[in-house]
């Protein structure tokens, strides 16, 4: 009865794949070094999390409308998918009656290189991080691999999207630069608040469908551009 | 208890248009013309709404968005695990601090096995987020644990996408239930 929830895509849809996607989400930003007063200033006190503590949000400092809310929403989809607008930098957990939960996200440029149908095969809590090899050429003070913590750029979960058992190398994971919550950001996937990738994890079992819409406008990435990570002034 | 539900969340469609204008955050043209071209991938319109930002504690729009109903569970199994209890350990903490609430706890179960199975099944997992949240301090009478079985399944297949969704606990917060 997969008819019943699955719409069919075009093959060029199915297909859409705009880029390689070898090495995964790209984090360039390893918070390598304490933050500046800039960066600080997002940040507001402490949570522990299994035993880890981390830098909570400063709320204060964001715009209400990437924050966690319910909204009305259309969608065909069944209850618990999520859906991830890149476009409009929003992340929607589809709820019954025409609702949604609808979070704020930050897209990196591997974020905007697929579209279509996955699903979440694999989840973590304090992921460990491995960068890419091309970026360790870059950043040879990068570690080979990175143990799950504070200051790990993938934050405190990560969720992992395959298909047809494939790893897509597309993740939902956290971020360490809350300011880049609403934006197009030169690293990772689909980044967000630490406080919300730990509750969207709740809500999302292994198993869960995603539907990552087509990106629309979505703007070019320079890759050679240096990677921001500090907040805007 | 659905009833309830729709009242909290739904807002008629003129109240839409009105909050709409009001809050300025109306869907701008672009943001029309992109929703309407991924109409073939299922979404159709993106409209915030409710001005639910900092929702007011120990309302059930609170519960919704910063707690969360449901809980997700493993095939033929009703027991919890670390995600489970997670989730229920903030519920315990939101009903201890808003005793005015009272909880039904919904169990549903797709599983495979009869009718009968299912429906003992799906009670077992109501009984089992009861259990817990009277483990963590929350008043037996204030829980109520119903199984339901395969109804109201979220999604008709044997998949995982739709499995992992069927299998679950909701946890319906009521200020004046029937029990």
């Amino acid at each position: 009865m997969r008819h019943a929830i699955n719409i069919p895509l075009t093959r060029r849809e199915l297909f859409a794949i705009a880029g390689s996607l070898v090495a995964g989400c790209n984090l360039a930003s390893a918070a390598t070094t304490k933050p500046s007063k800039a960066a600080r200033a997002y940040f507001s006190g402490t949570g522990e999390d299994n035993g880890i503590v981390f830098r909570l949000t400063n709320w204060k400092k964001i715009d209400p409308k990437w924050r966690r809310q319910l909204v009305e929403y259309q969608s065909r989809e069944p209850q618990g998918t999520v859906v991830v607008d890149t476009s409009n930098h929003f992340l929607y957990v589809i709820f019954e009656n025409q609702t949604a939960l609808r979070y704020g996200v930050g897209v990196g440029r591997d974020g905007f290189r697929w579209y279509g149908r996955a699903r979440i095969d694999r989840k973590a809590l304090w992921p460990r991080w491995i960068p890419p090899p091309e970026m360790r050429v870059r950043q040879p003070e990068l570690p080979e691999s990175m143990d799950g913590g504070p200051d790990n750029p993938l934050g405190p979960r990560a969720m992992y999207l395959f298909r047809n058992g494939k790893d897509l190398g597309y993740r939902l994971h956290g971020t360490l630069e809350p300011w880049s919550i609403g934006t197009n950001v030169s690293s990772g996937c689909i980044r967000m608040f630490s406080e919300d990738i730990i509750d969207l994890y709740q809500r999302c079992p292994i198993g869960t469908r995603v539907l990552v819409l087509k990106h629309l406008g979505a703007p070019v990435i320079n890759e050679a551009a240096p990677v921001d990570t500090e907040p805007p002034l | 208890m659905i009833a309830q539900y729709c009242h909290a969340v739904r807002v008629p469609a003129a109240l839409v248009a009105l909050l709409v204008v009001v809050a300025g955050c109306a869907t701008s043209g672009r943001q029309a013309a992109i929703v309407q071209s991924n109409q073939d991938l299922g979404s159709t319109t993106d409209t915030p709404v409710t001005a639910s930002v900092n929702a007011e504690g120990g309302t059930e729009e609170d519960f919704i968005v910063n707690v969360g109903r449901r809980t997700f569970f493993a095939e033929s199994s009703a027991n919890l695990d670390d995600t489970a209890r997670t989730t229920l350990d903030k519920q315990a903490q939101w009903l201890l601090k808003y005793p005015h609430w009272k909880v039904k706890l919904q169990g549903f179960a797709d599983d495979p096995g009869s009718v009968t199975e299912q429906k003992q099944l799906s009670q077992k997992r109501a009984d089992a987020v009861r259990n817990y949240l009277v483990s963590k301090g929350v008043a037996a009478e204030r829980l109520k644990a119903k199984g339901y079985g395969r109804d109201r399944l979220v999604g008709d297949c044997t998949d995982i996408e739709c499995t992992s969704q069927n299998r679950r606990v909701i946890s319906n917060p009521q200020e004046a239930p029937d029990f």
